[in-house]
């Protein structure tokens, strides 16, 4: 199990590189995109072989006598894995098609795959440090992504992102500092490794800018400023990915910091909780506020990204058995829905030009497919059954009634709710002018613009996953049950 | 063997100012001679040598100038020895820009081995002796460009250096008179002395420490280093992020732990001005080089920040703030060498000097690109990189102490790695995802092979440095625990 480990890990960066220096794909456009997406699928292979190695642990790389890299294999690890990889494979099939008259495309690949690499380590990562270490890598490696346009906001937006995700990840390193001196070690063990009556007093402060930090990557009020200027600015496939997968690389940091570090019995009922929920809700609101007033396709979802990935942060901030399931649900269905929104927003994009939501009138006409998966998707991330996105937030409500936080559990679910609404209010629009544009539409001009099966397969594919993860959800549950047992 | 080693480029380089007249190869061929002869020497000492003591000179009976080479110095003279032979290689092409190259070469030389003789002293005399050779030499090599900016900057360098000197002898008189004689032991010669007069003590490793950081740019005293960024690449790369300003960190080390003593002097005031004042100029520094948009004074304002860095982890005085403060020295040492030899390309292979013009550089001097962004990503700390690992020792040693003024360096430490990721990380982003201007992007601006070689040599050290670092870092370990 060792060998795949570090071949699940490896393995996208290796062939990656391999890809990008094989002379004979250097012209070959095409062939070059199907060995990517094989690449891809054989990691997603290896991720779900991983699922058979639970426990798997080694150790990669000594640093100093007290830094190791170290890794363990277990049941967050793989769920988060195997959702990675997977919505990696996907966007690389749509990215063939949209970035396939890109000079750059090249150099984009290689950097795509490196991330993934970065990501799966992070996955699998048996401490502290061995994350931050995968956690660096991956900002450092998904910059080129975020400025790939190369025009001066793109640039600018690169250097946004990476200055707000050093600090963060400042304050991330700072805790590992106080954490191996607080508690004399940073592997993760389930449940933490303090218990409430021994904790030292300087732990809660220290936990609190951790969660800030590394919060900083899910976009978590007050960090949360570079979101919705770095997402929008990337290639459409690298926005699916940016906002779908890697700010849940900042919610698995704080699960690990919360729950296998520090430990929610030493969190649970202090201020660092209440102040964790209090931002988390601010954070929800205030990103859906914020999507409604947005004018731009692609930035109204960035700010939907900032809502949503808060909701699940909200999950993990409550600390009860529920509430993490749905957290670990939303990040599911949150990662299938943006993703699928993202591709079609920028199959609009690629195939009409158009970036405004006002210019969507009469979308549905045209592009059918990409409207019908959006629609899909939308209902998705309001919540409605059987997709997904209403199992994840019933369980989310359900746990803050749990909490027996006063004022939280009435608050908490009352803003979740008002939240939905407002998910409601800047998604459908694009549904509702696209299939019924109004009678002074002009239908003569009317043209099939929908891309070639590159780009749909993957949104259809991903369509289907939005029902799909909420029809067939209680294997899932199961499976985060016995994590969640383990660890509260 | 080890007098060999210092006197050896001495004298070559009195020598070469005997005779002007030769070719530039001869002179070339010369010159990285005695540099790889005297590194080979150096290495010979460091197998072979190691805790002998040699003294060829008395100044007066109880004076004596003697060389050893020990687990701290063993380090120093470790990295000016790498170093040394690359800077000299760099030097030849980047010179026939500047001219001058006989007298520039025979006191690049001539440096060498004053730097080797401030690593090998065996007491704080000679350590102080070589230290003024040291101003003395290196001062004609900062004006060298004879332009008014060069001599002004040259004068600075001078007032500053002389000022710091006369500080740090006061500090060296009182080892000498209290610490018989003043030999480096580990754990120092002063405990009796302390004892007896603890004031003065303090006042005495203030000043030694004031004296000394002057070369180490410890703010205020720092003001020379980004003056002295005119002068010729080679010197600024090697002497002023290099074997000067280490100069300054290494006599630090010294008398902190050998002479004064880590047991003494942990815990007084003079302790924790010593930290405040590296916490403040490692902010100072970061910030600085954040508002400047001159690419080589950027680097020298990084230089003062990351000095500090070294020095507050020296000033925990614990033995593994040592480690981090020889990690720090050598993985620094490497790779701001790196970082200013890229600027250094880039100014004479295109004439730029500011940010703004880095726009899209990658297409034209793509090596000298990757180079820099190798230490670029290095410098700021990304984990795999030898950055990351000596920060990470800085800042565990620091939290280790559980003191209110290690944790105020922490902070300090973190606050400054933000700020190197964007005054380092902005221009390499500009370098490749900005487009060219005034220029065709089919030009090759990359400098030649004798440029290139101290490139690739220099970046694959400080990969293999990051990815092999328990080695490097259980030796250093070993070398402050005073095993070696």
């Amino acid at each position: 199990m060792n060998i795949l480990l570090i071949l699940a890990i490896f393995w996208p960066a290796l062939a990656g590189l391999a890809i990008f220096l094989t002379p004979s794909l250097k012209e070959n456009k095409k062939l070059r995109g199907q060995t990517v997406s094989v690449a891809l699928g054989i990691e997603l292979l290896l991720t779900i072989i991983m699922c058979f190695g639970k426990g798997t642990q080694m150790v990669l790389l000594n640093m100093t006598p007290t830094l190791r890299i170290e890794m363990n294999v277990d049941v967050i690890g793989c769920i988060f894995s195997v959702l990675m990889s997977a919505m990696w494979l996907l966007s690389s099939v749509f990215a063939r098609e949209y970035m396939g008259h890109d000079d750059n495309e090249r150099l984009y690949q290689v950097f795509y795959m490196c991330v993934l690499s970065a990501l799966i380590g992070q996955c699998y990562a048996g401490s502290m440090v061995t994350l931050y270490v995968f956690y660096e890598l991956m900002t450092l490696l998904s910059v080129p992504m975020v400025v790939h346009e190369r025009t001066p906001q793109a640039v600018a937006a690169g250097i946004k992102y990476l200055v707000y995700s050093i600090f963060g990840a400042m304050l991330g390193l700072l805790g590992i500092f106080f954490f191996s001196n607080y508690l004399g070690t940073v592997t993760f063990v389930p449940g933490g490794v303090e218990t409430a009556a021994s904790a030292p007093s300087g732990l809660l402060l220290i936990t609190f800018l951790v969660i800030i930090g590394f919060g900083t990557k899910a976009g978590m009020f007050p960090m949360h400023g570079w979101l919705p200027t770095a997402h929008p600015v990337a290639p459409a496939p690298a926005s699916a990915v940016l906002s779908g997968v890697i700010t849940k690389a900042g919610v698995l940091a704080v699960l690990r910091v919360i729950y296998y570090l520090v430990g929610a019995d030493v969190l649970r009922g202090t201020w660092v909780q209440k102040g964790f929920m209090t931002l988390t809700l601010i954070t929800v609101f205030m990103g859906s506020m914020l999507a409604y007033r947005e004018t731009l396709l692609k930035k109204r979802l960035a700010y939907s990204t900032v809502s949503q990935v808060s909701y699940v942060l909200f999950g993990l901030a409550c600390m009860v058995p529920a509430a993490f399931e749905g957290a670990i649900l939303h990040v599911v269905a949150h990662s299938v829905i943006k993703d699928a929104l993202f591709l079609c927003a920028g199959a609009i994009i690629h195939q009409t030009g158009k970036i405004y939501v006002r210019d969507l009138r009469g979308i549905g006409k045209e592009m059918p497919i990409t409207t019908w998966c959006w629609t899909i998707a939308s209902l998705g991330l309001i919540g409605i059954p059987p997709t997904g996105g209403f199992v994840s937030k019933w369980q989310l409500a359900t746990g803050s009634l749990e909490t027996g936080l006063a004022g939280f559990d009435v608050v908490g679910p009352i803003i979740l709710i008002v939240s939905a609404l407002l998910t409601a209010a800047y998604l459908l629009p694009v549904t509702i002018n696209g299939f019924f544009p109004g009678s002074d539409y002009d239908y003569s001009t009317l043209t099939n613009k929908e891309g070639s099966k590159l780009m749909t397969v993957p949104m259809i594919l991903l369509a289907a996953g939005v029902v799909l993860t909420g029809i067939f959800a209680q294997p899932l549950i199961n499976v985060i049950m016995t994590a969640a047992a383990s660890i509260l | 063997m080890l007098s060999l080693a210092v006197f050896l480029p001495i004298v070559c380089g009195l020598a070469m100012f005997a005779c002007r007249g030769m070719t530039h190869r001869a002179r070339q061929v010369l010159t990285e001679g005695v540099t790889l002869v005297t590194s080979l020497l150096v290495l010979f000492c460091l197998m072979n040598k190691r805790g002998v003591a040699y003294t060829p000179l008395y100044l007066l009976p109880k004076l004596p100038i003697s060389f050893c080479i020990d687990g701290v110095g063993s380090v120093f003279a470790a990295i000016v020895a790498f170093l040394w032979p690359l800077a000299t290689l760099y030097g030849f092409e980047y010179m026939e820009h500047e001219g001058g190259e006989n007298h520039f070469f025979a006191l690049y030389t001539m440096t060498y081995g004053v730097t080797l003789g401030i690593a090998t002293a065996a007491n704080v005399l000679t350590l102080y002796l070589f230290y003024e050779f040291l101003t003395l030499c290196t001062l004609p090599l900062v004006m060298h460009g004879t332009s008014k900016a060069s001599v002004r900057a040259g004068y600075t360098y001078m007032m500053y250096s002389f000022f710091g000197a006369a500080l740090a002898f006061v500090g060296v008189m009182l080892i000498i008179g209290f610490g018989d004689g003043g030999a480096f032991v580990m754990g120092g010669v002063m405990s009796e002395a302390a004892a007896e007069h603890p004031l003065m003590v303090q006042i005495g490793y203030l000043c030694a420490f004031l004296g000394f950081g002057v070369k180490a740019a410890v703010f205020p005293f720092h003001v020379w280093l980004p003056e002295a960024s005119v002068a010729p690449t080679p010197v600024t790369a090697l002497l002023h992020a290099v074997a000067v300003v280490k100069s300054g960190v290494f006599a630090i080390i010294r008398v902190t732990y050998f002479s004064f003593g880590a047991q003494v002097m942990r815990g007084t005031t003079a302790q924790a001005i010593a930290l405040l004042l590296a916490s403040a100029t490692i902010v100072y520094g970061s910030t600085m080089a954040v508002k400047e948009h001159h690419f080589k004074r950027r680097l020298a304002y990084s230089t003062v920040s990351n000095l500090s860095y070294i020095l507050l982890a020296a000033c925990l005085m614990t033995q593994s703030g040592l480690t981090a403060a020889l990690a720090h020295m050598l993985f620094h040492a490497l790779i701001k060498i790196t970082l200013f030899f890229c600027a250094g390309a880039v100014m004479v292979k295109t004439e730029r000097t500011q940010i703004e013009d880095l726009r899209g550089l990658a297409k034209v001097m793509p090596f000298t690109c990757a180079t820099y962004t190798i230490g670029a990503i290095s410098l700021m700390g990304t984990p795999l990189l030898p950055g990351f690992v000596s920060k990470w020792l800085i800042g565990s040693a620091a939290i280790e102490t559980g003191t209110t003024l290690g944790m105020i360096g922490v902070a300090a430490l973190l606050i400054s790695a933000v700020l190197t990721a964007i005054y380092l990380m902005g221009p390499a982003m500009s370098m490749y995802f900005r487009p060219l201007e005034g220029m065709e992007p089919t030009a090759k601006c990359d400098p030649g092979m004798r440029m290139k070689l101290p490139f690739a040599v220099l970046a694959a050290a400080i990969v293999l440095c990051g990815l092999f670092s328990d080695p490097i870092i259980t030796l250093l370990a070993k070398l402050s625990a005073g095993v070696m």
